[in-house]
Formats: structure tokens, sequence, C-alpha cells
């Protein structure tokens, strides 16, 4: 249950502060929220997903978008019907089918929802785990809840990673003869590959704790630190860029 | 003399989740292990052992629900007073199965873990690490993510931190498993030197034990039962089936058509993506072959690629260049998965069904060819072959029948080729041959994967190593 989703590189953004990093990461999710038109928003989000590629690789950023492309279908999919008013686009007799108002709410929800999943798998791929708990500790947290808060963020890409091999298992078993299959047939077997992710999942649960326990966590004594985030300069600088970049963002939305 | 650990009048039963009561896996179990002594305890697979060193470390019933009496202490203090994390400086335990035991993200990370639960500073910290890390290789996989280590790297990983947290008391499961001969030398010498209390518990007696232990013990039917070593290791043996005849030596069909998997001037790459400092793992194969009836073992050391090779084989990973071939055609990707069959170090990542019935039939059921008749008739044939319970629930059945689950769902597929990846690890050499004289029996070839030389040498007619990035015959 500790799969990585730190990926190695030398980009600007790994020379960023964690601490900074973090601070930006929560000032630009905020950001995605304010009352800006829709042609910024996707200007803003198409810079991240720029600046993800740069930093982390195009595979990555591509690996990214394909882990959330189901909910951007559904968004797709369900968004347009959900909101009645605007300017009908397309209808079907007297039925409204999508609106111009649907529409856009559609693409801002899409919007916010990529660039949200690109600056937080930003912060994961360009910061060691360590570094990111050693920042939510300089916030002040609790370790228990930085680790908390570590752990959630290893589970997830731990059941990705469990139910990727045990697709690997299925396509093994696959008969001799067996032809490529119907959409539905594809469906069904996501079943069993779904349950099986999860139960590996559940499973770990009782052996992280185990593990945890018998590495000591829940000790009296003050926990001490192997890592430092010494190693990082700039720090002020840092911290000032990421309180500058969503300021002028909104600037540039505002006046423009 | 004072004992490190001693357990007096131990009972134990899992806790049932169905209607049938479990039976007690130990009953009336009495251990000593004096301070400073090195102890090996036998125990044929799934009789507890792992049960046993859950328990000493104060893990089992809490974490796995069940029904324990009994007093144990561990340096005198009882074990009902303390807390896992009590037991941090005291006694270090090692997994038979390394990836349960990580806690954290990276290599380095994880040796770190248990010495900042100590409140240990930062110097001793340095140098402890340092230490575990260069004793164990472990230099160049320092940032590495645990998935991207191979079976026998995890292995070291906890032994550098058993090394690192330098407890008085080591508890080893299986240790000597997934290591090559380098680090099985490596751990032995350190068993051998280290002024510790080493208790090993096993399920095979290797070469690797004479002379290393000054007490040998047995776990059979619940109970620990000591003796001199002459007398216990045949005792062992018995119990493990090791005097039965080599089902290797029986069943063997001779295939009506000889079929040939072979490759030609691959090479492969893999990149570990946490780790920008290390080389990019490479493999190189001039040439391999296969053919139908054959038994080829393949052996090689911790992290040389022997997985890696094997997923190229099977088609889940493509080669940078050159070409596998059945009889004489170029295949890739889902052909090649459809003739190769590579049944996974664990078996737990290819059984996902409810009952055995479900997980035999899942292929058969996906073939034009077969009725509902002839799939039920070769389910139960299939379960019979392999003693497993059509109506048992996998998730809960033993490891070795787990294992014995994934070869049966295997057998069905019929496949001409197979891998088995460290097949030997964690099940008798007798439960390990039978598996493979059943996959055998309709000449299949086989490919094994083994870092257990005994056990290669016992069964393999030819054999192939990987040394330095290159796969080459013996």
């Amino acid at each position: 249950m500790t799969t990585n989703t730190y990926i190695a590189g030398k980009g600007w953004l790994y020379r960023f502060d964690p601490r900074a990093k973090l601070l930006l990461m929560i000032l630009m999710c905020i950001w995605f929220f304010l009352p800006v038109s829709l042609l910024h928003l996707g200007i803003v989000v198409t810079l991240v997903v720029l600046v993800g590629s740069s930093n982390t690789g195009w595979h990555h950023a591509w690996r990214t978008f394909c882990s959330i492309s189901p909910m951007l279908l559904f968004m797709v999919l369900f968004m347009p019907f959900n909101v009645r008013e605007g300017v009908p686009l397309i209808t079907i007799g007297r039925f409204i089918l999508i609106t111009n108002e649907g529409l856009e709410q559609a693409l801002r929800l899409m919007s916010r929802f990529i660039g949200i999943t690109y600056v937080c798998t930003l912060l994961f791929a360009t910061t060691v785990m360590h570094e990111v708990m050693l920042a939510l500790r300089w916030y002040h947290l609790p370790y228990k809840a930085s680790l908390v808060v570590t752990l959630a963020f290893t589970y997830i890409p731990f059941i990705a990673d469990s139910f990727s091999q045990i697709t690997e298992s299925h396509r093994l078993r696959e008969a001799e003869d067996e032809q490529k299959k119907k959409v539905g047939h594809r469906l069904k077997d996501l079943v069993p590959t779904l349950t099986s992710a999860l139960v590996v999942a559940l499973r770990s649960i009782p052996n992280l704790a185990m593990s945890l326990e018998m590495r000591g966590f829940g000790r009296e004594e003050k926990r001490t630190s192997f890592h430092r985030l010494d190693a990082y300069h700039h720090v002020f600088i840092h911290f000032v860029l990421s309180c500058i970049i969503p300021i002028v963002f909104w600037l540039v939305s505002m006046l423009f | 003399m004072n004992n490190a650990l001693s357990i007096e009048n131990l009972s134990f039963t899992y806790q049932s989740w169905t209607e049938k009561q479990n039976e007690p896996l130990f009953s009336g179990l009495f251990l000593h292990i004096p301070t400073g002594s090195k102890t090996l305890l036998l125990a044929p697979f799934n009789k507890g052992k792992t049960t046993l060193a859950k328990i000493i470390c104060g893990v089992c019933p809490k974490y796995f629900p069940g029904e324990l009496q009994g007093a144990i202490q561990v340096y005198g203090k009882f074990l009902s007073d303390l807390d896992p994390w009590d037991l941090l400086p005291v006694c270090t335990y090692v997994s038979q199965n390394p990836q349960e035991q990580f806690v954290a993200t990276s290599v380095e990370e994880e040796i770190a873990f248990p010495l900042e639960s100590m409140g240990m500073d930062k110097k001793t910290m340095d140098d402890r690490i340092e230490e575990a890390i260069v004793a164990w290789g472990l230099q160049d996989l320092r940032t590495s993510s645990e998935q991207e280590l191979s079976g026998g790297e995890r292995k070291r990983v906890l032994l550098a931190t058993m090394q690192a947290i330098d407890a008085t008391f080591w508890l080893l499961d299986e240790a000597f498993d997934d290591l090559d001969q380098h680090w099985r030398d490596q751990l032995k010498h350190l068993i051998a030197t280290k002024d510790k209390t080493v208790l090993v518990l096993a399920s095979r007696y290797l070469g690797e034990f004479d002379d290393l232990f000054d007490q040998v013990l047995l776990l059979d039917e619940g109970v620990v039962a000591s003796g001199e070593g002459s007398s216990l290791i045949p005792r062992f043996a018995h119990l493990c089936g090791d005097d039965l005849p080599s089902p290797l030596e029986t069943d063997f069909v001779q295939p009506s058509q000889t079929r040939v998997l072979s490759c030609q001037s691959l090479q492969a790459e893999r990149r570990r993506v946490s780790t920008a400092e290390s080389e990019h793992f490479t493999l190189e194969v001039p040439h391999f072959q296969l053919q139908s009836g054959e038994l080829v073992t393949l052996v090689g050391p911790n992290g040389s690629g022997k997985s890696s090779f094997s997923r190229l084989l099977c088609g889940l990973d493509v080669p940078l260049s050159g070409q596998i071939t059945v009889d004489e055609n170029s295949y890739s990707g889902k052909q090649l998965s459809k003739r190769v069959g590579y049944l996974f170090q664990s078996p737990d990542l290819q059984i996902f069904l409810p009952t055995v019935a479900e997980e035999l039939s899942w292929s058969l059921k996906r073939r034009s060819d077969l009725s509902r008749a002839e799939i039920d008739k070769r389910v139960i044939a299939c379960a019979e072959l392999f003693s497993l319970d059509l109506e048992d629930t996998p998730t809960t059945m033993s490891y070795p029948l787990r294992k014995a689950l994934q070869a049966a769902v295997y057998y069905l597929l019929d496949r001409p080729f197979y891998i088995l990846d460290e097949l030997d690890s964690a099940l008798t050499y007798q439960s390990a041959l039978s598996i493979i004289a059943h996959l055998r029996r309709n000449g299949a070839g086989i490919l094994l994967i083994t870092h257990d030389r005994q056990f290669a040498d016992k069964v393999a007619q030819r054999s192939y190593t990987i040394k330095e990035g290159r796969l080459i015959a013996v």
C-alpha cells in the first residue's frame, strides 16, 4: 500500500520548495472556482498542463488525462442535459437536447476538474512523499494527520496499480480462440477485476496497520526526522511566487 | 540461562467467518528461546509459522482476529502488557511476504522510519542507514519505490531495516526465500557473527542451514518438538513429503507434436521512474529456446531481470528489438499471451472470483467450442487432480491451495508453454513438483524461475542464467 507517485526529474518544479508548492497548489485550486471567463479558465488549465508536461514528461501528462477520462466522459454526456436554461443549440422536435448555458457549464466543470487534477498530481509527481509530509508538518499539522494525508495519496495509486496487474492477469487467461469482445462483455469483465482490486486493497489495510505499529508508530517519545527541507534555497522567493502566480492569473482575467 | 522468548501453553484458533468452526492452529504450545541462541524452527507450510511470528510481535490477534490463550514473555515482560511499538528496540520481524511490511515510499525512507520512531538523533541515523544500505547493496536504489523493486530487493530492504534497528532479537520468517546465493551467504554471515538472539522460521531445510543454528525445533500438530537435528530433519522431510517419489517421474505424456518457443536478439529496457540517478535496467537475450516437454530453469541474482524476461516471453511487455517466435511464427502481445502461460509469483493477483468453481470455469466459458456439460466435466476433473474443493472461497484458502488453484486455472487453459515464477517459494518441494507434473501432463514446455539451486538441480534438464544483463545458457 505504498505506491509511489514521484517521478524523478530535473525541471524547475523539482527545485521549488515543497512548502511553497503546497501553498501554490491550494491557491490554484481556489483560483479555479473564481468567477472568471471560460476562455481564461481554459488558458490557465492549458498552462498548468504544459508546465506539468515540461516537468514530468508528456507520457505522465497523458496517463493522468487517461485516468480521469471516464469522469470527463460522464460530464460531457450528462451535464448538458441537467441545465435547461439558455439558448437551445440542439433540439429533437420540441425537446431541447443541449443549450449554450448547459454546454458552457459542462466545459467549465471539466476545465476545473482537469485543472485541479493536474495541480494536485504535479505536487505529488515532483515532490517525494517524505517532503510532502515535512511540508505539512511545517504548517503545524500533527504527525498522525500528515501521515494519514500522505497515505491517502498513496492508496489511490495502489488500487490503480493492483487494477492494472489484475487486468494483465485476465489477459493471460484469455482462451486461445477468443475474439475481440463487444463493449457489453468488456464492461461485464470489469466487475470481477474491480472487485478483485478492492479485495486486494482492503486486505492490505490490516497489514499496513500491523507494519506501522511494528515500525514504532504509536510510541510516546518525540519522533525525529531523517530528512530535512534545508536543501531548498530562496524559500521566501518561492513563497512570494506562490502567491503572485494566482494573483497575476486573476488580474489578467479581470483586465482582458 | 535467561530466555529472550518464553511461550507457555499457547493455544490459538482463527476466527471463523462461516458457520464452520476453525480447527485450533496451536494447542498447548511451549517454546523457549534462550538469550543469544540461534534457533531454527522448521514447520511444514500452512502449520502456523507466520501466525506464531505475528503473535510474538503482538499484532495477532489484534489485526488478525482469533482466540488466543497462554502466556508469552519477551525478555521477561508479558506480551499482554506491551503494545507492538514497545517491541521495536527489542524484536524485529522480517516477513515472508516483504510487500506487506513496507510503510514508506522509498528504500531510504523505509529504513529511516523505525529509527525516527525511536527518536534517534540525525548523526546516528545517518550512520546506521548508510551502513545498512551498503551492507545490502542498495546504494542505487535509495530513492526507488517498493513497486519498482524485485522480490529479492524487497527482502534485502527489510533485512537492511532490521540491521539498522539493531534490535536484540531477530525473528526471520522464510528470510532465505527470494534471496540469491550471494545475499543468502550475507544473511548467514550476519546471523553467525552478530551477537543477537535469532529465531528463523523455515518450511524447507536448505543446505545453507548446516551448522548455522545451535537449536533445531519442529512445529507439528500445533506443538513444538525439540530433539537432535539428525532425528528432527528426517521427520520434517517426511511431513513435507520429501521422501515420496518425485511426481516428475510419473504422469509425463510425450507430446504428439513438438512445439518450439524461441527468442532471437531480444533487447529490453526498464526505467525506475522514481530514481533519476540510477542507470536504466537493460536485458539482452541473444538466444533462448524452449521445446515441448522440456523443463528448463532460469536462475539469476536478485533484480537481474528474470521477471522482466518472463513478461517479454508472455507478451505483457514489448521488447526494444528482436523477436519471439512459436514454431517459427513471430508473435507479440495478446497472441503470445495465448500461447505462453505465466504464473506470477503471487497467486493473489491471478485469482479473483468468489468460488473455486467459478475461477476454474472462467476461461472455459469464453471458449466457443465447449458445451456447458463439457465445461463442468473438465472443471470437476481438474479440481480433483489439484485436490481443490469447488465450493471453497479462494481468498480464505491457505497459500499452498491458492497456489494450486492458480496452477489449475492454467492447466485448464492448456497452453503449450508455461513460465513458473518462483513456484517453489512458500511451497514444499513435493507440492511444487506435483504442480509441475500436472502442467507437463499434456507435454507443455516449462520455464521455471527459482533461487533455490538445490531445487533447480533436482528438476532441470537445461538451465539459463542472467549475468550482467545478458541471458546465457549454463
